[in-house]
């Protein structure tokens, strides 16, 4: 039995950056291979991820809307999964599709229909390089300057010292009024 | 001790459409700084909205629209 399905796909940059409508062709392909039968396609957005998947930080997300029977769905995720430039993917069962889905997927046929360029940001930061022999003596100049600037930095611990002292006496000085108070009490107490 | 009672999120009529994954804005309102879903003594929500509210937000999170953590 045949059931509108919604799919999510998101799809790795650099398959866009070749060209859109080959990136759009991997999925549409994939869907009408399994006997599907399109009512949308359209992409939904170019968005940061909120945790890197397969070392991209960034995907173009496209969604579609198509009816296909439940036993198809199997093998179609199989398709999926093997695929590297579809980075993830999510199938859910619809009522029908939303309204004005269907315009939208139009105008992306339109000819004044560009997509924009994605961001370059989308591969992980590199991993830091081992500290090598140049490394190390720029480590020492760094760290001779760290020696200097704490020589510099000085004066200011030690007047936080010298404000801390000043307050130890003050305790130390109400100190001995205390037991005098404590003293005075139990002469009180006993008169 | 006086236990604080946490402030109700946002108040959600049962006949809404259901929640959509695809809606993230809405959907991080419902969740702690850390990610974890927010109790319903929190949402607000009825037993059946809280369910979908757990099935969006996951979906989501499959999706990577939303942190697991963090």
């Amino acid at each position: 039995m045949s059931q509108i399905y919604e799919g999510m796909f998101l799809l790795d940059n650099d398959v866009v950056r070749e060209g859109y409508e080959g990136a759009k062709a991997l999925v549409t392909s994939a869907l009408d291979k399994h006997g599907a039968t399109l009512l949308s396609v359209r992409r939904w957005g170019e968005r940061r991820l909120a945790y890197p998947i397969s070392g991209r930080r960034r995907a173009t997300f496209l969604i579609a809307y198509y009816q296909i029977d439940g036993g198809e769905i199997p093998g179609l995720r199989r398709e999926f999964d093997l695929s590297e430039k579809v980075l993830r993917y999510l199938f859910v069962s619809v009522d029908a599709v939303p309204e004005g889905e269907v315009e939208l997927a139009q105008a992306e046929g339109a000819s004044d229909f560009a997509v924009p360029e994605p961001p370059d940001d989308d591969a992980l930061d590199p991993e830091p390089v081992p500290e090598g022999a140049e490394e190390g003596a720029g480590g020492e100049e760094a760290s001779a300057d760290g020696a200097e600037q704490a020589s510099e930095e000085t004066p200011s611990p030690a007047g936080e010292e010298s404000s801390e002292e000043v307050s130890s006496e003050a305790s130390e000085s109400s100190e001995p009024s205390a037991p005098d108070e404590s003293d005075e009490t139990p002469e009180k107490q006993e008169a | 001790m006086v236990r604080k009672i946490p402030k109700v999120i946002a108040g959600r009529n049962c006949d809404d459409p259901v929640l959509d994954h695809k809606d993230t804005e809405y959907l991080s309102k419902f969740l702690t700084p850390q990610g974890q879903i927010v109790s319903r003594r929190r949402s607000g929500f009825c037993t059946q909205c809280q369910r979908q509210l757990k099935k969006a937000v996951k979906r989501a999170r499959h999706l990577a629209l939303l942190p697991f953590v963090g």
